[in-house]
């Protein structure tokens, strides 16, 4: 999980997603997560994921980077189809392009939205210290991340960290947990006492920027509408197997303009490069 | 490591439901029993370790795939209540980065609280039995114990996700001999091997115990000789 390349794509990019409300991108992630719950067909979910990485190429951000980041998922999506293996790679392949559909959506959205925005518009409908604990770990993440790269450095250099020598290294290590957890609640206690000083009553304070809803968020919604309708058209009455080969023909097409746009325009192929 | 990484769409939608029914029954039970406690000073605590949470499933051991979730840890600190709820954000806040499902958060949260609460309640009946001053024994055995029992729960809910009501309402036909879809039958065989699965789990993840507990036993040791106030706040 690169947290902190994730917060830096979702507060520098620039395309039509960045510019759409959290609200409207949670709607989205959520429509095409319905969709994975109720398709079980191979060729649908196919085209979902494939429609997915279209989407990623017009978000103009390092695809590969993202797309990785959202394939952890299928590692255990793989582990979980031999599991319950029954000779059927359809099978199988539905199962894992469930977990690649589902995570996919999601690192779409917490790429194209910051963290703040998100939590200030699913806070509404959560407790108010569940809210501030979502603030106050995600703050907290990026002082333990820091602090733990500096500590793993710290252990290496002086031989805390040893080739051969594991009860030690285990011991060095676990102190080491406990370091973090005392030195970073003592940051966090002082994020948190500034943040009470400058007047934070609880409510977080995100998407102000972005208040109308305009055409990029209509965008968003009818993909998501596209995608959920397709899946309801394809699970009425047992599937419409015609209708699968359609929906994937399309899916491909959209992707190979979305990759053609990535590569040629105005980025000179910038974008696939990185 | 009791964390359920099965992807969205694949458990069936009534366990999936059942999961965030009971999350949000323990989860206001458990914000109304901290109403009272002085959330200025609990809340920065909250964050600390959901992220140090987040930062352990970050941290993988390798040679055996295994990474700690510190959850243990998490209810010595935080109590029962407050280790649920940072639970539930650290579940919310992984499934957003597509580290287990979004539907499958109420279950995952159910799992993992399970293992924070019983963790606190060992650690503490441990400490009253043994009387050890260092504390390092009390919360090995309460994090071994808790990691054999929240597993044992997620092989529960593993198992009762392939007798979904839909299933147990085909067994009823077939026994009435009224019919019912065969179909269903088959679904039930091609599913996971239960026993083989359950084998499996409790052959690979001992040593993978072993090790999270060895190391919650460290740092509560650790944290206990530089902060006492956070693991026994009575005595502070």
């Amino acid at each position: 999980m690169d947290v902190s390349a994730i917060d830096y794509y979702a507060n520098h990019g620039t395309s039509f997603l960045h510019g759409a409300r959290a609200v409207s991108k949670i709607l989205f992630a959520s429509l095409v997560i319905a969709s994975v719950v109720i398709s079980g067909s191979f060729y649908l979910l196919l085209a979902v994921y494939l429609s997915l990485l279209a989407l990623v190429f017009w978000t103009r951000l390092p695809v590969l980077k993202i797309v990785t980041i959202a394939a952890y998922p299928a590692i255990f999506a793989v582990i979980f189809a031999a599991a319950s293996w029954n000779g059927s790679f359809v099978s199988a392949g539905v199962i894992v392009l469930k977990a690649l559909c589902a995570a996919l959506a999601m690192v779409i959205l917490i790429v194209t939205t910051p963290y703040p925005d998100v939590f200030s518009s699913i806070g509404p409908v959560l407790p108010r210290i569940v809210t501030e604990g979502l603030f106050l770990t995600y703050r907290s993440l990026f002082i333990l991340l820091e602090l733990t790269d500096n500590l793993i450095k710290g252990l290496r250099v002086r031989g805390g960290l040893t080739h051969g020598k594991y009860i030690k290294n285990v011991v060095n290590f676990s102190s080491g947990i406990g370091l973090l957890l005392v030195r970073g609640l003592d940051l966090s206690e002082k994020f948190y006492g500034v943040l009470n000083i400058r007047g934070y009553g609880g409510r977080i304070s995100g998407g102000g920027r972005r208040d109308k809803t305009g055409v990029n968020d209509f965008t968003a919604l009818a993909i998501g509408a596209l995608i959920f309708g397709a899946a309801i058209l394809t699970a009425r009455d047992g599937g419409l197997p015609t209708y699968d080969v359609y929906i994937l023909a399309l899916s491909v097409s959209v992707l190979i303009v979305s990759a053609a746009y990535a590569l040629f325009q105005k980025t000179g192929g910038k974008a696939w490069k990185r | 490591m009791s964390h359920m990484h099965i992807p969205d769409g694949v458990l069936p939608v009534w366990i999936v439901t059942a999961g965030w029914i009971a999350t949000a029954i323990i989860l206001s039970f458990s914000i109304r029993r901290v109403g009272g406690i002085d959330l200025k000073r609990k809340i920065p605590l909250i964050g600390i370790i959901s992220a140090l949470m987040i930062v352990g499933m970050t941290l993988e051991i390798v040679p055996i795939a295994y990474h700690i979730n510190l959850t243990v840890l998490a209810g010595i600190v935080l109590g029962p209540a407050l280790a649920f709820i940072a639970v539930f954000i650290v579940d919310l806040l992984i499934s957003m980065f597509g580290h287990g499902g979004v539907t499958v958060v109420g279950l995952n949260t159910i799992i993992i609280g399970a293992e924070a609460v019983l963790g606190y309640y060992l650690f503490q009946l441990f400490r009253e039995v043994m009387r050890n001053k260092s504390i390092f024994w009390e919360s090995t055995l309460a994090a071994l114990l808790s990691l054999f029992l929240s597993t044992s729960i997620m092989l529960g809910v593993v198992y009762a996700s392939h007798v979904s009501p839909e299933k147990i309402e085909d067994i009823k036909h077939l026994v009435s001999g009224t019919g019912g879809g065969t179909g269903e039958m088959q679904t039930r065989e091609d599913g996971i091997n239960f026993p083989r699965f359950a084998k499996a789990v409790f052959i690979l993840c001992p040593l993978g115990w072993i090790l999270e507990s060895v190391i919650t036993g460290l740092v509560v040791k650790y944290v206990f000789r530089v902060r006492p106030d956070l693991i026994l706040p009575q005595q502070a």
